[in-house]
């Protein structure tokens, strides 16, 4: 589905992405995991061409992600709230974004239905402004419109790090949910290692740009990278 | 205290991220203000001779009494209009050990270094040292300046506290200016009250018993006393952040749905137009512009009909001040959710579509409310339509041109006035072409003596660029697609 290929980005002649090579299968749930710095929001930015490596190429169903925009047909991402429209009410983003998908009214509104527990009574008919939302309902409504549009590929970048324990809990059920149903092949990125093992079948480690583990979850896997991070300090 | 957050703010200055364009900006905005200065010492020192000829045969001090107090009025409307709340970030503050009253001292003090406050006394002093110290002494003379102290902190803290209190509530500015037009209503056309005789009369007064000036200090006292518990009672986070919270309905735009995706794009612009402040103000005073072309037509040298210049530049700029002034900051506007947009569904040619289709429905709506400018002639209205079609050809591209070389982000919730954020050197290159652009056709035609034609060439070229627009956006798109990561970079550094 997604191959990168010796894709470097360098700011300041300090190298802070570097993946020689990495494939991502169609319909795996990849975990992307790594402490500050270690150029996880960088993968993802390329990976969604919006800045441009030094080397190497992003290719999603063998297109290259810069010379052509098919990726964002089946695409759906939510990195931070630069890519929320802050001025719209969540309603009228959820109609904006599904409109760029064909997607009328009516089926957004019945499709939201599904968001009920998710939202939990925050989001919709408060007659608020994105802006005026909390950070984790603000993320809320990032992760929904990217559902919303039906994607073939789905990256979040740190879902679980503004949202409180219980949509926390939702929030990995509907992504294992909709893997199981829909066959989506889901990026995650996440400095919470309980989740990510949970949901992920494949977990890749970053440090320093370079993938230094690129694991199959299993039951010692959370073992495992609880010990590197602990020798890390 | 109040010292350590000069300091802070000081360093807030030098080390934001784009001090050099800041400081280049606040060296031309500090001799602009510096020459308003200067012309204003120089008013002041001729001021007697100026009375003299204004008023002849009348007290040169009584006629200075006079229109002191209007002036003062007329000071507070500017104020209101121009003037910047003080802004510390008093987010980091809030929470350590920092007593209120330090804060809002700061915010007190800080927001006196304003050119409004300099203004009175550079365009008083040297006048009454010239005419009313050698007459009425040393006492008489310190009266005037702490009469003339008193309104001056009193328009000052009266103006910030009304813009403070109603945050920019355009009703509240309306009911403002409408009673100060009243005002000035029942002066000048019912001659009910006499603000000048009331200002003769006050002034009178303190060169009669110059302690009188004294009492002045008093609205000034009371007016600092109600801002400063005004704020004390409002410095929560909350409060300073946003004041309404009525709720927001999900207004659509019929009209536009039929365009498709370009049409959503562009309804969703009109929204960060219209709910954002910064956006809205600058919009609204567009509109204002409509009324530019009375300047020039009702004046009977520059609107005759031999003159075919005003109506060439008022409908340049009449129907196309939206394209110039909103244009010149894209796609800086949005650039709050330009990651969004880009790594959204969404056709780099189908965004340029939304462009041209805003542009068009500004420019047309700006058209039709010029239509009654027929009054002064035909020949305008054609003009108008020829210059309408211009700006929608030819600087309409010419704009989004420029727009792809525009790195700069904008804060759209903060006022557009003297707001100098997102201003750079892609905004003063593009207003050369923008406004000499159609001279440069009309021009050589007009010399030859063919008016007409010149006329219709300018309208023709931009009928042009409207025809061939499949082809600018396609140019426009590609261009677009090379600098995108330069754009969305630079939209990152806030």
């Amino acid at each position: 589905m997604i191959q990168i290929q010796s894709l470097q980005k360098i700011y300041n002649g300090v190298v802070v992405v570097n993946i020689p090579e990495l494939n991502i299968r169609q319909g795996e749930t990849v975990g992307l995991i790594g402490n500050n710095g270690a150029g996880k929001t960088t993968l993802f930015r390329m990976m969604l061409d919006l800045i441009r490596p030094e080397k190497g190429e992003v290719l999603s169903k063998d297109q290259n992600v810069a010379n052509s925009d098919s990726w964002k047909d089946y695409t759906a991402s939510f990195l931070d709230e630069g890519f929320l429209i802050d001025y719209l009410t969540p309603e009228e983003y959820f109609y904006f974004t599904g409109g760029l998908h064909d997607l009328s009214k009516a089926h957004i509104d019945s499709e939201l239905i599904k968001f009920t527990d998710f939202f939990n009574g925050e989001i919709l008919n408060r007659g608020k402004y994105i802006r005026d939302l909390s950070k984790g309902n603000q993320c809320k409504v990032g992760v929904a419109s990217c559902l919303l549009q039906n994607p073939e590929v789905l990256m979040l970048d740190e879902p679980f790090a503004n949202i409180d324990p219980s949509t926390q809990i939702r929030l990995k059920n509907m992504i294992r949910d909709i893997n199981r149903e829909k066959h989506l092949t889901t990026i995650i990125s996440s400095h919470d290692l309980n989740h990510v093992t949970d949901v992920c079948e494949r977990i890749l480690l970053m440090e320093k740009g370079m993938i230094i583990k690129d694991i199959e979850t299993n039951q010692n896997t959370l073992l495992e990278l609880e010990e590197y991070f602990s020798v890390l300090q | 205290m109040t010292l350590t957050l000069i300091r802070q703010q000081w360093k807030a200055f030098w080390r934001s991220k784009n001090t050099g364009q800041s400081i280049l900006i606040q060296v031309i905005l500090g001799i602009f203000i510096l020459y308003i200065l200067i012309n204003l010492l120089a008013v002041s020192f001729f001021l007697d001779k100026i009375l003299g000829e204004i008023f002849p045969g009348k007290n040169i001090l009584s006629s200075f009494s006079g229109l002191l107090l209007y002036y003062f009025l007329f000071d507070l409307i500017l104020r209101y209009q121009f003037q910047e709340l003080p802004t510390l970030r008093v987010k980091p503050y809030l929470h350590l050990p920092i007593k209120r009253s330090q804060i809002i001292n700061y915010l007190s003090f800080i927001s006196l270094w304003s050119g409004f406050n300099l203004a009175p006394f550079l365009l008083t002093v040297p006048f009454l040292a010239k005419i009313v110290l050698p007459q009425y002494g040393v006492s008489v003379f310190a009266g005037f300046i702490i009469a003339i102290a008193a309104l001056t902190f009193f328009n000052h803290f009266f103006s910030l506290w009304l813009k403070r209190k109603e945050n920019g509530n355009a009703w509240v500015m309306l009911i403002f200016l409408a009673s100060i037009g009243g005002l000035a209503y029942i002066d000048f056309s019912l001659h009910l009250i006499s603000i000048s005789g009331f200002s003769d009369f006050i002034f009178s007064g303190i060169i009669k018993n110059s302690l009188l000036s004294f009492l002045l200090l008093i609205p000034f006292a009371s007016i600092f006393l109600v801002n400063y518990f005004y704020l004390k009672k409002n410095l929560y986070l909350d409060e300073l952040h946003s004041s309404t919270e009525n709720q927001k309905s999900s207004s659509e735009i019929p009209f536009l749905n039929r365009f498709g995706v370009v049409g959503d794009l562009a309804a969703t612009e009109l929204k960060l137009i219209f709910r954002n402040k910064r956006s809205k103000s600058a919009v609204i005073k567009s509109f204002l512009f409509i009324f530019y072309g009375l300047l020039f037509y009702t004046n009977p040298r520059l609107g005759s009909q031999s003159n075919i210049f005003a109506p060439i530049f008022c409908g340049l700029l009449m129907t196309g001040i939206f394209i110039v002034n909103y244009g010149q900051f894209m796609f800086g506007w949005q650039s709050s959710h330009f990651d969004g947009l880009l790594a959204n569904k969404i056709s780099v040619s189908d965004f340029f579509k939304s462009k041209f289709l805003l542009f068009t429905l500004f420019a047309t709506v700006n058209l039709i409310l010029t239509i009654p400018y027929v009054y002064f002639g035909w020949r305008i209205l054609i003009m108008h339509t020829a210059m309408f079609l211009w700006n929608l050809g030819v600087n309409a591209t010419l704009v989004l041109y420029f727009a792809n070389r525009n790195f700069k982000s904008i804060d759209l919730s903060k006022s557009a006035s003297f707001n100098w954020q997102g201003v750079g050197a892609s905004q003063w290159i593009l207003s050369i072409p923008l406004f000499l652009g159609p001279f440069i056709i009309f021009l050589p035609l007009y010399w030859m003596g063919l008016e007409s034609l010149a006329i219709a060439m300018v309208g023709i070229i931009g009928l042009g660029f409207i025809i061939t627009r499949k082809f600018w956006v396609e140019t426009l798109s590609s261009n677009f697609k090379n600098k995108r990561y330069q754009i969305a970079e630079g939209f990152r550094n806030k």
